[in-house]
């Protein structure tokens, strides 16, 4: 958890973030930044440009020119260990589960705890697991069939989980509630206020307008590539947003705000 | 649903009652699928009995057939943790031609010791491997291809070796390896080391319920832990009994557990150990399972894949020792064809070919069943034409009934 004396710094910095697939600029010089408690809601239409960014901090693709700066330093993120080893925690819109192993191995997938011989400490695991999965779904008991089984809600529980075991301070949630229904959505919403108060730094990456507004704290809106502009949420519309968001037109007479 | 990934061994069954359905004996990994095969080889074995006179269950039929089987077992286990990574390996016969030819060689005609020859044979196994697996892993071709080539290639290498001459192996220690005459051994080491694998086992069960005990987890009731250990010792001891009867006239003791069968046995404990006890076999299955998911959770997904082509060359390598123990000799049409029998094992013993799913045990019994299905139409003496189409039907009959089960059970 950052300090709140860094709260006047960011914890995150993206500068001049560059990636081209073939001859696609995917993301085209986009600069953002992420303080600590804050949730910054990433906006546009599909092939805007936001999962690649958030991946590219995620470690899952390298980037092509830029700077990422994490709680002050300039970092070279090239793999996703290497973003986990910063606290850089991500939730993919496919919760990037492994749909023939059980919870409590897609849990510690890739971060799993061994016993002095190396081998793998399969009961400490499922004790954290029971005990993480507990915090976000009383019911969820049947933590060792293959997570192919589980239902919708469960799957995400296992997802959110990991970020919430490994102590994220930067969480980039891609589409968290897209796939849940209302009362799943409002635990997972209720989840982001909590780890908001604990002074995590959260991407939320959404096309729920209801979810922006509710919140995040500031937006930001990628058209093509570009950043059309970065806003407290307070400041704007949803009209504004959806502005943005189909004709790259900034709101008029709004100042743009770099942090909240 | 066990027998499907690292996780559903009999030491992971949950709260009783956790899962709708989820039975006492469903959770002890006893899976349907393998009971079933278990009981396809039981059925095989009796009706082979009936229609050979007596024949197919005497303790020297059953002894050549464990030690015939053993080459296929042990690369199939392997080939099992190949195909659950969605990989696949068409080479195998081929580059076990190669390593056998090349020990061999080295020993005959270039008078090498075995154990030198071997090393060296293992060396260029690696090798093999290791070019084979980077174009796969660090190149991303198509593994089905590059060892498709590969199985043209190294068949051809295994001729330009010693230019197509079969190289006799004449050490006796190293012709023990293969089995046969004095490739037992011996009554008292049979049942000593039965002993101490059934007291491992027990030690293992009062190893796990104390752990998990400690760790406040569930408990399964006692009685059905022991049952379910005993049932692998009762069939130990009947393994043991068989071949401790098996007496060659020529010889003042009887045979006692082949050696190949020994070798094949530790090959599958290690990989069963490394499938659910180590990293390497979970980031296996889960490369399987969702590559995907694998590579954005930071598995080292291309490392992973080399030492699974490492670990597939070593085990080549001791298939290629054993079979030329075996044969005495080492021929360029060693394993011809062989890359059949080991996938068909695998399969039959359900392993998926989409990858994800797959069991070591349940290799060893498709190779068993493989091989009793050979071996038996072979005692009737059914033409090689009709035994090849039965075999082949088989297989299929196999993939149905793996695609339909999987349907029946709500796995992909």
């Amino acid at each position: 958890m950052a300090p709140a004396t860094d709260s006047a710094k960011p914890l995150v910095e993206l500068r001049d973030i560059r990636k081209a697939f073939g001859g696609v600029h995917a993301v085209d010089g986009v600069s953002i930044n992420l303080y600590a408690g804050e949730v910054v809601a990433l906006l546009g239409h599909n092939g805007a440009g936001k999962s690649t960014l958030m991946k590219m901090l995620a470690g899952a693709y390298p980037v092509d020119s830029g700077e990422t700066v994490v709680a002050g330093q300039t970092v070279d993120i090239r793999a996703p260990s290497d973003a986990q080893d910063l606290g850089i925690e991500t939730i993919y819109q496919t919760l990037a589960l492994a749909d023939n192993l059980d919870a409590v191995a897609n849990l510690f997938l890739g971060r799993e705890k061994l016993t002095p011989w190396r081998t793998l400490d399969d009961h400490f695991m499922e004790g954290q697991a029971r005990k993480v999965f507990q915090r976000l779904n009383r019911n969820f008991t049947n933590i060792r069939v293959p997570v192919r089984a589980l239902s919708g809600g469960q799957r995400q529980v296992v997802a959110i989980s990991r970020a919430l075991y490994f102590n994220a301070r930067i969480l980039i949630m891609d589409e968290p509630t897209a796939a849940l229904g209302p009362e799943e959505a409002a635990m997972v919403g209720r989840l982001i206020k909590q780890l908001k108060t604990d002074g995590v730094g959260i991407f939320l990456v959404t096309h729920d307008m209801p979810d922006v507004f509710a919140l995040s704290d500031r937006l930001a809106v990628m058209k093509n590539g570009r950043l059309v502009g970065t806003y407290r949420t307070a400041d704007v519309t949803e009209d504004e947003v959806l502005g943005m968001i189909i004709a790259g037109k900034r709101p008029e007479r709004k100042a743009q705000a770099e942090h909240a | 649903m066990s027998g499907v990934g690292p996780t559903s061994a009999a030491e992971h069954a949950d709260v009783p009652g956790d899962r709708p359905g989820g039975h006492v004996w469903q959770r002890a990994g006893l899976d349907l699928r393998l009971l079933l095969m278990s009981a396809l080889l039981i059925i095989m074995g009796v009706v082979f009995h009936a229609l050979s006179g007596g024949v197919f269950l005497s303790p020297e039929n059953l002894y050549n057939l464990a030690q015939q089987t053993a080459v296929v077992g042990i690369v199939s286990t392997v080939m099992v943790l190949v195909i659950v990574a969605r990989h696949i390996d068409l080479s195998v016969g081929s580059v076990m031609g190669f390593v056998g030819v090349l020990i061999a060689y080295l020993m005959y005609t270039s008078g090498w010791s075995w154990q030198a020859a071997s090393l060296a044979g293992l060396a260029v196994a690696l090798l093999v491997s290791m070019y084979q697996g980077a174009l796969t892993a660090l190149l991303g071709v198509p593994s089905f291809v590059v060892t498709l080539g590969g199985l043209m290639s190294f068949r051809g290498a295994a001729f330009l070796v010693a230019d197509g001459k079969t190289q006799p192996v004449n050490d006796e220690f190293f012709q023990r390896l293969g089995g046969g005459y004095d490739g037992g051994i011996g009554v008292t080491a049979t049942w000593t080391l039965t002993a101490l694998v059934i007291v491992g086992l027990f030690v293992r069960l009062a190893h796990e319920r104390t752990s998990r005990r400690r760790h406040d987890m569930p408990l399964e009731p006692l009685w059905r832990d022991l049952v379910v250990t005993a049932l692998p010792c009762a069939v130990l001891i009947a393994f043991a009994w068989t071949m401790n009867s098996y007496q060659i006239s020529s010889k003042p003791e009887p045979q006692g557990i082949p050696i190949p069968v020994l070798i094949w046995a530790v090959v599958a404990g290690v990989l069963s150990f490394l499938v659910h006890r180590t990293r390497f076999g979970r980031y296996i299955f889960a490369m399987g399972g969702n590559p995907d998911a694998a590579a954005l959770v930071g598995i080292p997904v291309r490392r992973v894949t080399l030492l699974l082509f490492a670990l597939l060359a070593i085990l080549v390598t001791l298939a290629a020792i054993v079979s030329i123990a075996r044969l005495n000799a080492g021929t360029n049409s060693l394993g011809s064809g062989m890359e059949l029998y080991v996938i068909a094992a695998a399969v039959i013993g359900g392993t998926a070919l989409s990858g994800g799913s797959g069991s070591i045990l349940g290799s060893a019994l498709g190779a068993l069943i493989m091989q009793s299905l050979d071996s038996g139409m072979l005692l009737l003496d059914v033409a090689i034409g009709k035994r090849m189409v039965i075999i082949g039907q088989v297989l299929i009959v196999a993939v149905v009934f793996d695609v339909l089960y999987r349907r029946r059970f709500g796995e992909r």
